[in-house]
């Protein structure tokens, strides 16, 4: 099972990298230069090509980490567990990324870095379980617990989000400006198409990381168990009984 | 055992050691008194600022006295490898999660009420005609926090750095519930009409219920050797 996944990823990983930057080059050249600045909000409107799809990976990426923690929970798979791992890493990274860029948009659009609006505490909060959940896997010793450990973490964090929205929205409820202006008004061809192109980019582009850091997580936790089963021989050959010592003639 | 015996014994057993040795309520206390003198030193409050403050302060004071509490609800069970015992008898592992957020779920709600008074005589509040209705807050904030709280009490205890894991697991997932209480609190205290915020003790209904069954189901993987 293992050594097939790792097969398959590393025959298409090329491939999906590959399209993931055609994508990416296509909708940046289509989204800042081909296409013309927005009525309202004029060039900062670009930053939206970038900002959308890096707020739809990150989701679909906890998405992937939560399918991966239920189906590590059923079937104990460790090639999931590195899945999951590697989901969670990549879906910080892009939490973050969509928090800065949105921060960026924001400051001209609405000329404040932050307001505490629904989307945007909801993935504050988001970013902060995956940090914890990272952090969390630092500290166990055991990997067959830690693995149990973020799966559950990872799906009890799944389930606080959209309350964590809902709470947030009943709270403060500031986020009209943005509806209105992405979808009521001004979503026109040559606005969407850029953006679906940069959005299948940006999946793209997690699926490339997700095949790469999955392989890559797998292999360092095969090293590490070289490396201990390297030492225990060692540890034996030391202090244990006289077992393999015997030279062997064949060589 | 009984599915029910179990609950009961393991809450009855946590209640009875704290009753002997007074260890978490009394740390929690004074760790709780004295977040609230900080408070009432960094802001310089007159009667109208209290009144718009006090339900965020008693949230805040609550919630990190309650992390002291969750945090030693499972680390008590590490001297004489009890969490070993707990692990390998043949109890069901959901009765048992249950009797320990019972347990921390009295335990929190104990140190509100003795506390409570003080809020009520440093910041002069009047509330006598809403008690009933804050009790019923802080039976459903703190339960929404003990859910959740047991869960990865129970977690952390097993893993490296566990003092500092608890409240950074715990604190981003606890968003809603610190809301719902704030704003429910603040409501009952400026003796608003309960329509305009009994929205928030029904968002923490549903934290309650959700996360209660949620971690009664994963308490099973997290003690699991």
């Amino acid at each position: 099972m293992i050594s097939l996944v790792i097969k398959r990823l590393q025959r298409y990983e090329g491939w999906v990298g590959g399209a993931a930057a055609l994508c990416l080059v296509t909708g940046l050249y289509l989204g800042l230069i081909a296409s013309p600045p927005d009525y309202y909000q004029g060039e900062v409107v670009r930053i939206m090509y970038v900002h959308v799809p890096l707020a739809h990976t990150a989701m679909l990426a906890y998405g992937v980490l939560f399918g991966a923690s239920i189906w590590y929970l059923w079937k104990r798979d460790p090639i999931v567990d590195n899945l999951a791992h590697a989901a969670a890493g990549i879906s910080a990274f892009f939490t973050a990324a969509a928090l800065v860029t949105g921060s960026i948009w924001a400051k001209p659009t609405w000329n404040t870095w932050w307001t505490w609006d629904a989307r945007l505490v909801s993935f504050a909060v988001m970013f902060l379980i995956l940090a914890g959940y990272l952090m969390m896997r630092t500290f166990v010793d055991d990997p067959e617990r830690e693995a149990r450990y973020a799966a559950v973490l990872a799906i009890v964090g799944f389930a606080d989000l959209p309350i964590v929205h809902f709470s947030v929205e009943w709270w403060r409820t500031l986020h009209q400006p943005l509806s209105i202006s992405m979808r009521g008004v001004s979503m026109s061809g040559e606005i969407l198409v850029p953006l679906s192109v940069m959005s299948t980019g940006f999946t793209l582009l997690f699926g490339y990381m997700l095949m790469v850091r999955t392989q890559m997580l797998y292999l360092t936790r095969l090293l590490q168990a070289k490396k201990g089963r390297l030492l225990s021989h060692a540890h034996v050959a030391q202090s244990g009984p006289q077992v393999g010592s015997q030279p062997s003639s064949a060589h | 055992m009984s599915f029910f015996r179990v609950i009961h014994w393991v809450a009855w057993k946590d209640l009875i050691s704290e009753v002997r040795s007074r260890e978490t309520i009394s740390s929690m206390f004074f760790f709780a008194l004295i977040v609230i003198l900080v408070f009432s030193f960094s802001f310089s409050m007159d009667q109208q600022a209290a009144r718009q403050l006090i339900a965020g302060i008693i949230w805040v004071a609550f919630a990190f006295t309650g992390m002291i509490g969750l945090g030693k609800s499972f680390a008590a069970e590490l001297q004489n490898d009890c969490l070993e015992q707990l692990q390998i008898s043949p109890a069901p592992k959901g009765a048992v999660y249950l009797g320990k957020l019972t347990a921390n779920l009295v335990f929190m709600l104990l140190v509100e009420i003795i506390l409570f008074p003080m809020f009520v005589i440093f910041f002069n509040l009047d509330v006598v005609e809403q008690l009933p209705l804050l009790l019923l807050i802080f039976v459903l904030a703190t339960w929404g926090l003990s859910t959740v709280g047991t869960l990865f009490s129970a977690m952390t205890v097993q893993i490296r750095a566990r003092e500092v894991m608890l409240p950074i697991l715990l604190l981003p997932l606890a968003v809603p519930v610190m809301i719902a209480a704030v704003e429910a609190t603040r409501g009952a205290l400026s003796a608003s009409p309960l329509d305009l915020y009994q929205q928030w003790l029904q968002l923490l209904a549903v934290f309650d219920v959700v996360f209660t069954v949620l971690s009664f189901w994963a308490f099973e993987w997290i003690v699991d050797s």
